[in-house]
Formats: C-alpha cells, sequence, structure tokens
C-alpha cells in the first residue's frame, strides 16, 4: 500500500506491551511501525500533526482482524448515513464506541480505552489509562481528567451531583488517584453493575476533558467571562453552559475534545453533520494502521418519513436506524439499480411488540383483574404468535413469551414458551374462573358492574407494526370474548397517560436487552423505571426513592425488586446468575407483560463496497450500542470496483 | 382602440362624429310575454309567469351543466351510505391472511375464446423469500365467476336491518378484489365504501352545525346590531385568534375514551361544526348590515312588513347564495379536518373507517412504490371534494337575485 513507511520507529517494549495487554498476539511479520492514514498527510508533513506513533497511546489497542474472521482494510472514504433529525446525531457515540469497558460481539466485557482494570470484591475498581493516550486536540489524557469530572463536576453543587448508577445505600463511592494513569473507585459494600455501566451505548460519565472544559467552570475561570461565554452559547447561566458544551451524547460541540473514532465537524443547526477520524484514536489493526479505516461520516438530517426512500435510492453508505422491517422489499429492490447491499440482522429485543397490563391502573375493577394472575395468562393464552408472525414477518421471527433470546448464555426454553402457546380453549376456561366469568350471549363477557368487557389498548401511534400487531389481537381476544378498542396518542401524552395511571392496557417494545450475561444488572425485570409501562407508579416510586409513584404492594413485585437489590450485593457468578434465573421464571410465571414475537428481522443496508460489517448478527440498543460492538472502526471501503464482498 | 364602425352588434351604422344620432325604433313587435334577453330557455317564461324562487333556482341551476353533474353524483354517492351493507362485496372487519397486498384482480368476460361473462382468475399466491413479498399470480384456469345479488357474509343494514344480500360476490370460496387488499388482506373496495359512510355524512352535520350557530349568531348581531354584536364580534375575533389545530387537539382530547366509536364520531362531528361557524357568522352579519340599508328594505318596512317578514322574504334570499357557497365548500373542508384529527391520534379510531384513516394508511414510500392500489381512497376523496365546489358554484349562481 502506497501510504506505507510514514512514521518510523522499530518495533520496540511498548509495541510488544500492547499486544499482550489487549490479549492479541501479532503475526512476526507485522507491526514493524505504525502507519497513518493518508488523510493526515499534509498536515504531517506540514508539521501541524505529530507523527503518528506519537498520537498513538504508548499501548495501542491492536485489533486483531484475522481472528474477528475480518480482512485488513485501508484507509479513506466517506460513509453517508441518513439520521431521521437533527438529535439523530447522537448515534455517532454510540456507532462509535469508544469506552473505558467495551463488550466484544460475543458480549465479553474487555478493556478498551482503559489498558487493565482491577477489581477487588466487586468492590474496589481500578482503572488503569493507557499512557500517552491523548484526546482528539493532541492533549494528554490522564487521571487529571477523572479528577475533573469526580471533583469538580461530580462533586459541585451546580453541576448535576452524584449519578443514581454510582449510588450505593444512598453514599457514593471513593476516588483516589493512583498515579498519572490509574484512578480507583471503592465502595463500601460490592456494586457488581459498575463495569457494565461504563460499557453501555451511553455509559457512566467518569471522565470529562478537563483542559478544555476549565475554561467553562466556575472554578477556574471568572464569572465575568463565563457570563459573556453563557451569552454566545445562549444559555442562561454558566452550569447550563458547562453542561452544554461537555455533552458528549450528543456531539453537537465540535471543539469538545473526544476519544471517539470520529469527532464532530458541524455544530447545529444544519442540513448534514460531518465527523472526521480522530488524529489519536487509540485502536491500530494488526499491521499497524490507525484505525478507523474510514475518514469522514456524512449525516444526513432528512425525517423518518422519507428516510427509507431515500435509503432506497441509494443515499446511504451503512444504516442501521431508522428502517422497518416492512421497508425491506423496498430497499431490497433498490439492490438492482444503487449499489447497496441490505442483510437481514435480528433485533435483540424480549419482544418487538409487546401488550403492557397496567398493573398501576386506576380503574379499581381492571386494577383488580390485573392482579389476578389468571387473567394475565388467559390473555397470552388467547394470542395467536403463529399467525402474527407469518402475516408480518413471513414467519422469520420468533413467538415468543416476552423474554431473553437464546442467544443469551441465560435463556432456558420455558422461559419463551410458557403460556405463549395459542390456546383459547384454556384462555376461555381460565377466564371463566375470574371475575370475567359471566359472558352474555353477544359472545362478550361482562364486567362485574355489568359493562361489556373491553380493553382499550393505548399505543403512541408511531409504527403501524403495532397497529397491525393488535388488529390482529382484536380477533384473538374477541375469541374469548373481550372486545379491543385501540387509541393512539402522542409519545408524551401517551407517558404521561400511563404514570397517571389513566393507561388499562399499553403497547410497547418487549425487554430492551433481551441478550443478558450474568454480570448485566437486571434493572428491567423489576419495577424501577417511570417508562415500565405494566407498573409505571412503582417504577417512579423506585427513581424517585418513594418521593413520588406509589410503593409497590404486590408480592411478586416486592420479590423481583428483593432479587434486584441482591443482585445488586452479590459477589459471585453463580449468585447472579441464579438471581438472573429465578427473575426470569418469576417473569414466564407471571406473565407480567405479555410478549408476542422475537428475534425479528431488522434491515442493515450497507455500500456494496463496504467490508468488515458482518452479514448478520444481532442488533439493539443494549448490549450491542447499535452496531458498536461490531466495530464500525474496522469498515472498510473497498476501492478495487469489487461489486460482491 | 377599433373604430365603432367594426362594431357588427349595433342595429345601424354610427352616425359620423359630431352628427346628431338617428332615432332608431325596433319593427318587431313587444311581446313582455317573451325571453329576457341574456336568459335562454324556459327561464323567461317562468319569471313573466311568476314563477316560485325555488323553481326559478331550478331552471337557473339546469343551465350549470357541470354543477347537474356534480349534484347527480353527489346525491348517488350519498345514497349509495344508505346500502353499503349491500354494495361492498366484504364486511368492514373482513380481512384474509391469504391475500395481503394482494393486487387489484382485473375483471374479465371471455375465457379460452368464449363468453363466461364477468369472473376474475383465481390467484396463487408465493412467498418471495428472497424480496419478501407476496407474489400474486393469475391462475388462468381457475375462472370465478362474479355473482350478481348473491347470499354472502350476513351483515345487519345500517346496524339495524338483518341481511345477506350483496350486490356482487367472489365465486363460492373464491376471492375478489376489484381495487386489491391492504397489509391485513382486507378488501380496498369494501372499505372505501364503508368509510365514505363516515366521510361524508361529518362533512355534512359538521357544516350544519356550523351553519345554524353562523346564521343564528350572525343574524341576531346583524340584525339588532347592539351590545350583542359587540360581544359576538370580540368572542368570534377571539375564537379565529387561536390556531385551529391545538385547538381542535384540545378539544378531542375532552371526548372521554371510553366513549364508544359512534359517539366520539359525533363529538368530532361537533367539535368541527363549533370551530367553523365564526366566518359564517360574520358573513351573515355584515350581508344583513349592507341589505337592510337597502331601499326594498325600507320600502317593505314602510309598508308595514314585520321583522321576521323582512328577514325571511326580503333579506334571506338576497344572502343566500353566498351562504350556499361557503357551505359547499366547507365540507370538503370539514373532510380534511377530521382527516387532520385523525392523523394526530384524537379523531377517528378503529373500527370506524373514514376516508383519512384510508389515506393516513396509505403514507409512505413503501406503499406508493410497491402497493400503489393503497391510494385508491384518493379517488373519491378528490371526486367528492370537486363535486362539491361545482355543485356549490352552480347553486350560488342560481340563487343569486342579481344575476
Amino acid at each position: 500500500m502506497k501510504n506505507r513507511g510514514f512514521s518510523g520507529r522499530p518495533i520496540g517494549r511498548r509495541e510488544a506491551l500492547g499486544m499482550i495487554a489487549a490479549g492479541t498476539t501479532l503475526a512476526p511479520s507485522l507491526a514493524e511501525a505504525f502507519v497513518s492514514a493518508p488523510y493526515f498527510a499534509t498536515q504531517e508533513t506540514m508539521g501541524a500533526l505529530p507523527p503518528v506513533a506519537a498520537r498513538l497511546p504508548d499501548v495501542p489497542r491492536v485489533i486483531d482482524l484475522a481472528a474477528m474472521g475480518r480482512t485488513p482494510g485501508q484507509c479513506g472514504g466517506t460513509l453517508r448515513m441518513v439520521i431521521g433529525g437533527q438529535r439523530d446525531v447522537r448515534y455517532m457515540p454510540i456507532l462509535g464506541y469508544a469506552r473505558l469497558l467495551a463488550y466484544t460481539p460475543e458480549l465479553e466485557l474487555v478493556p478498551d480505552l482503559l489498558r487493565d482494570w482491577e477489581v477487588e470484591g466487586d468492590r474496589i475498581f481500578t482503572l488503569h489509562l493507557r499512557p500517552g493516550h491523548r484526546w482528539s486536540d493532541g492533549h494528554p489524557f490522564t487521571a487529571e481528567d477523572f479528577r475533573y469530572c469526580w471533583e469538580d463536576v461530580i462533586g459541585h453543587p451546580d453541576l448535576g451531583g452524584m449519578p443514581p448508577e454510582m449510588l450505593l445505600d444512598g453514599r457514593g463511592p471513593s476516588f483516589e488517584i493512583l498515579d498519572d494513569v490509574t484512578v480507583r473507585y471503592s465502595w463500601h459494600a460490592p456494586l457488581p453493575e459498575f463495569p457494565a455501566r461504563l460499557a453501555e451505548p451511553v455509559p457512566l460519565r467518569l471522565f470529562l476533558p478537563a483542559h478544555y472544559l476549565k475554561a467553562f467552570h466556575a472554578r477556574y475561570t471568572p464569572m465575568p467571562r463565563l457570563e459573556q461565554l453563557a451569552k454566545h452559547w445562549r444559555v442562561d447561566d454558566w452550569s447550563s453552559l458547562h453542561q452544554k458544551v461537555s455533552r458528549s451524547s450528543r456531539p453537537e460541540n465540535p471543539d469538545l475534545p473526544t476519544l471517539e473514532p470520529w469527532r464532530p465537524r458541524t455544530s447545529p443547526p444544519s442540513e448534514q453533520f460531518v465527523f472526521e477520524r480522530n488524529a489519536y484514536f487509540h485502536r491500530v489493526d494488526s499491521a499497524g494502521v490507525q484505525l478507523p479505516y474510514i475518514d469522514r461520516f456524512e449525516l444526513d438530517v432528512s425525517s423518518y418519513d422519507i428516510l427509507p426512500a431515500k435509503v432506497a435510492t441509494g443515499e446511504s453508505d451503512l444504516q442501521a436506524t431508522g428502517l422497518e422491517f416492512s421497508d425491506y422489499t423496498l430497499v431490497k429492490e433498490a439492490e438492482a439499480r444503487f449499489p447497496i447491499k441490505v442483510a437481514l440482522w435480528t433485533r435483540s429485543q424480549g419482544s418487538r411488540v409487546a401488550l403492557m397490563p397496567n398493573l398501576n391502573c386506576l380503574d379499581p375493577v381492571w386494577n383488580a383483574l390485573w392482579r389476578d394472575v389468571t387473567v394475565r395468562r388467559a390473555l397470552s393464552l388467547a394470542i395467536d404468535r403463529d399467525e402474527i408472525n407469518q402475516v408480518l414477518f413471513f414467519g422469520l421471527a420468533t413467538p415468543s413469551q416476552n423474554t431473553i433470546l437464546p442467544e443469551s448464555v441465560l435463556y432456558q426454553p420455558h422461559y419463551a414458551s410458557a403460556w405463549a402457546n395459542h390456546d383459547p380453549d384454556q384462555a376461555n376456561a381460565l377466564l371463566d374462573r375470574t371475575l370475567l366469568g359471566l359472558r352474555h350471549r353477544d359472545g362478550f363477557r361482562r364486567m362485574p358492574d355489568g359493562k361489556m368487557a373491553g380493553l382499550m389498548i393505548e399505543t403512541a401511534g408511531e409504527s403501524s407494526l403495532q397497529t397491525d400487531v393488535l388488529e390482529m389481537i382484536r380477533d384473538h381476544f374477541r375469541a374469548v370474548g373481550l372486545a379491543v378498542w385501540t387509541r393512539n396518542s402522542q409519545r408524551e401524552l401517551f407517558r404521561s397517560r400511563a404514570l397517571a395511571g389513566m393507561t388499562v392496557m399499553s403497547v410497547w417494545n418487549g425487554l430492551d436487552n433481551a441478550l443478558p450475561t450474568p454480570e448485566m444488572p437486571p434493572y428491567e425485570l423489576a419495577p424501577t423505571a417511570e417508562d415500565q409501562l405494566n407498573w409505571p407508579r412503582w417504577g417512579a416510586h423506585y427513581v424517585s426513592q418513594g418521593r413520588q409513584g406509589i410503593a409497590p404492594d404486590m408480592p411478586e413485585a416486592l420479590m423481583l425488586l428483593r432479587l434486584l437489590d441482591r443482585w445488586r450485593g452479590s459477589t459471585s457468578q453463580d449468585e447472579r446468575t441464579e438471581i438472573w434465573h429465578q427473575m426470569l421464571a418469576l417473569h414466564a410465571d407471571q406473565v407480567f407483560s405479555i410478549g408476542t414475537i422475537n428475534a425479528v428481522p431488522q434491515p442493515v443496508v450497507r455500500s456494496a463496497r463496504l467490508r468488515n460489517l458482518p452479514e448478520t448478527g444481532l442488533i439493539g440498543y443494549v448490549p450491542t450500542s447499535i452496531l458498536g460492538v461490531y466495530m464500525p472502526d474496522t469498515f472498510w471501503l473497498d476501492d478495487t470496483d469489487g461489486k460482491e464482498g | 382602440m377599433t373604430a365603432p364602425t367594426d362594431t357588427p352588434m349595433q342595429p345601424g351604422p354610427l352616425p359620423a362624429p359630431g352628427a346628431a344620432p338617428g332615432h332608431f325604433v325596433s319593427p318587431d313587435p313587444f311581446d313582455p310575454e317573451a325571453e329576457a334577453p341574456g336568459l335562454a330557455g324556459s327561464l323567461g317564461t317562468a319569471v313573466g309567469g311568476q314563477a316560485s324562487q325555488l323553481r326559478i333556482m331550478w331552471i337557473k341551476f339546469r343551465r350549470h351543466r357541470l354543477a347537474l353533474i356534480s349534484a347527480v353524483f353527489l346525491i348517488v354517492m350519498y345514497a349509495t351510505l344508505l346500502i353499503t351493507e349491500f354494495l361492498a362485496p366484504y364486511r368492514l372487519e373482513d380481512h384474509d391472511y391469504t391475500a395481503i397486498y394482494a393486487p387489484p384482480q382485473q375483471v374479465h368476460l371471455f375465457h379460452d375464446g368464449s363468453f363466461v361473462g364477468p369472473f376474475v382468475y383465481g390467484q396463487s399466491v408465493t412467498l418471495d423469500m428472497v424480496r419478501l413479498k407476496r407474489v400474486y399470480a393469475d391462475d388462468r384456469s381457475d375462472v370465478q365467476k362474479i355473482r350478481f345479488f348473491c347470499h354472502g357474509a350476513p351483515y345487519r343494514m345500517l346496524g339495524l336491518i338483518p341481511g345477506d344480500l350483496h350486490l356482487l360476490c367472489p365465486a363460492e370460496g373464491g376471492r375478489f378484489n376489484l381495487l386489491g387488499t391492504d397489509r391485513l388482506g382486507r378488501d380496498i373496495l369494501s372499505r372505501i365504501l364503508y368509510a365514505a359512510r363516515v366521510s361524508l355524512t361529518i362533512g355534512l352535520l359538521g357544516t350544519f352545525v356550523a351553519f345554524s350557530l353562523g346564521i343564528l349568531i350572525g343574524g341576531i348581531a346583524g340584525y339588532r346590531g347592539g351590545w350583542f354584536d359587540v360581544a359576538m364580534q370580540r368572542t368570534i375575533e377571539v375564537i379565529q385568534s387561536i390556531p385551529s389545530i391545538p385547538l381542535w387537539m384540545a378539544l378531542a382530547a375532552i371526548i372521554p375514551l371510553t366513549w364508544s366509536p359512534i359517539f366520539v364520531y359525533l363529538g368530532i362531528t361537533v367539535i368541527l361544526g363549533m370551530l367553523d361557524w365564526t366566518g359564517q357568522a360574520r358573513a351573515v352579519r355584515s350581508k344583513l348590515f349592507s341589505l337592510r340599508e337597502e331601499d326594498y328594505v325600507l320600502a317593505a318596512e314602510l309598508m308595514g312588513a314585520r321583522p321576521r317578514r323582512i328577514i325571511w322574504r326580503h333579506l334571506l334570499p338576497g344572502f343566500m347564495s353566498h351562504l350556499i357557497a361557503s357551505a359547499s365548500l366547507s365540507v370538503p373542508g370539514m373532510i380534511l379536518g377530521e382527516t387532520a384529527l385523525t392523523f394526530l391520534g384524537l379523531g377517528l379510531r378503529p373500527p370506524i373507517t373514514s376516508w383519512g384513516i384510508l389515506l393516513t394508511e396509505a403514507r409512505g414510500i413503501n406503499i406508493i412504490a410497491l402497493y400503489p392500489w393503497l391510494l385508491w381512497p384518493m379517488v373519491p376523496v378528490v371526486l367528492v371534494i370537486l363535486a362539491f365546489n361545482f355543485f356549490g358554484d352552480g347553486l350560488r349562481d342560481a340563487a343569486d337575485p342579481l344575476r
């Protein structure tokens, strides 16, 4: 390759160390030197950028592409992507997926930004940074960045305070700097979820670019200057200013140094957002070529309505978001006209469409009915999941309860199959034993108060898939004597209605993370968040530590919370596995939410020239960070006009 | 400027400039019963014969061909609403999961060169697992004769009269989707017919509500004037200053979730009507203001006519034309308003089906590219809105006594 020959230090102790630390071995012929991208050639010769060896950490993370079944690529090229709105620039740091700890595609937790990490009793976490690691502006990334985040942001009364994820029994950790590249967080008791929090799509924030942000902080910059800056950034006070310039989950500030593979070059408002390769990115391939391979990302701001049309006219080189299964046919037909390829991946959700009986609903009759597990089981049995699968997914999805996928190490078949077979007779028999036992001659059951038994199922009306599934479930429920009405409302309204207990039943996705390992915290299985539509007020109670919502009073829900607490204090893998199984079994038995189908195919579109994107895989927000764990920094564009890849 | 002598319409050449004009008297006999110039046909006789106001309107209306055709079209459309169950081959809730996104079937008359009568070929469906598309192919050996006046799926006409007679039925065990099917295998033609029931009546009922309010409030304000007029004007200004969509949304949100869809439908009608009366009331008021200063009104007052007679006999005919025109124009506005509300999730909801709902479902690039027959509901919407506009135009001309 013509771009070899920059830099020029022979392989030394640092590189060898790096290879060991990254857990890979290099073929002996490789890595004589590090290689920079031609993109920076001019800047390097003009002296605007130091040579690549000086830009990389002393111990870069070496990605062994061959071991991953991928091919080493060449640097260069631009990938175009279509986003549904300006806010969707937030997908870039999710795709980039540079984290202190990161998941591999096999969902093992490995150090990424970190050189190494140590755990003592799941309580004391020592993080070793990579010496020589630099921010995208060339400034060293050191323990000072952790100290700034800990003391000056988390510890500052005006700037947010302790993230709830770091609190254990209401107490945060103690923070120590051991040396310039080593920091330690220690809690008084085990907090096993801490490592998983660092690998999330939007990770727990432990570090910030101190050298840049000090100019926006009241402890380092005089107030008049801050007021001037706040005016310039059009915010009210310095704390909003700090929040705005430091926001890395939505990279809207091109000046904010980053550690991601691509750094933003555009500030909103804009019709197009450009990201450019980070000259100081810490990963190299086994030939020593600094990643990422792709020079630039161009995010074209569009709307979700016309996004499929744009993709189908070849305006995207990599598209995993904004496409639905029903768009597949359109994009597949476009393969013949445009140089794109579309593949079907598998969505990692517990259920693509799940019915959520609101256990906190204000209607006393329905509240009593939902508390009766027989009703929930009967409704689950009434659904013909095979029909939904055949009609809407060509039989490519999997009929299942709302639970984890077979790819998860925790999977057991009965979690998916419990009460998930289609058995209207048994459903009728079960319902006959409940408060809905009375059936009128018009075929519909009667509520205890004599009204026709009907369910108002609410949706946020965002996908026609939900409406279609509901349309089919309407027939299924009619066969067991229940009428179904649907109501669409706008998402915020929908959420607030559920939280107020005004919904009887709603429709949403199932579990977000259906690929858990025992190390991932099982929050989703217990009432811990307001947006859990089957128990939103219990969730609010948990989140607000009792100030809002209502305290759970159902023994099964309390059991889930107790199990979650046990997990949070657990110290061994076996204990965690056992707790996960208990919680999953409880869900399977109690049918807190009614799943329909999962493992739904998801179209992923790529340019025909794009290499190293797996042909298929599991895709979701957590834990795969959309495509993040598949390392988009290793994707590359083949210029050789090869039609097939 | 053309020379005056070029004008062929003149009875004779104009006199030379400066010369005294000659005196022209037509030698034809004068017949006061004859047609008035400019009015063709029987209108002159009718006027001469002192025909009633309505009859004059009808005669003038008949002369507007397009309006007449539109009127007939609208009458037919509204008449079908009474017998939708009979006309539609399928019921609203019928779906066929074996015929999802089936394209429109062509009606044939001849099979293998011999006449069979109207029939469709049966379609076989294969799943194209590469493109993930259902592919339908005509099975040339499977002749499915369309049955007429047949006994099919049982229904209750208008929800009351039980029956099972249909105008058209598919062959026994067959399928007949003249306009294709949608993503759940529902017949588009049947859905359009059922949706017409909602869309067409919501326009009429909404307009009726708006007009009752508009004429009543505008009439009182216009004729009486005074404090009532001032109060109403300010109220109208306030109502008109609120953007319509958020106001619709607020009102629609009041409709309780537990109402049955039919009450929701009536509620939406009232909401649409309640917000549309302001323009109408203003028009009525200003027309009344100007007309009540006319000499003929003064004459009527001097002759001792009571206000009621003056309003009904002298004023109302004077601005009826305007009312009718805006009434006919606001019907399509109501139909579109219903669509907007439905689109926001605050309007009608299944199982009620309106053209708005059908069109909302047909959005998206997928539909246009792959299943264009789902856009059929556009045709009746466009036709009905056009027809209402032509019809209103014709009525306005006919009802205007000054034309």
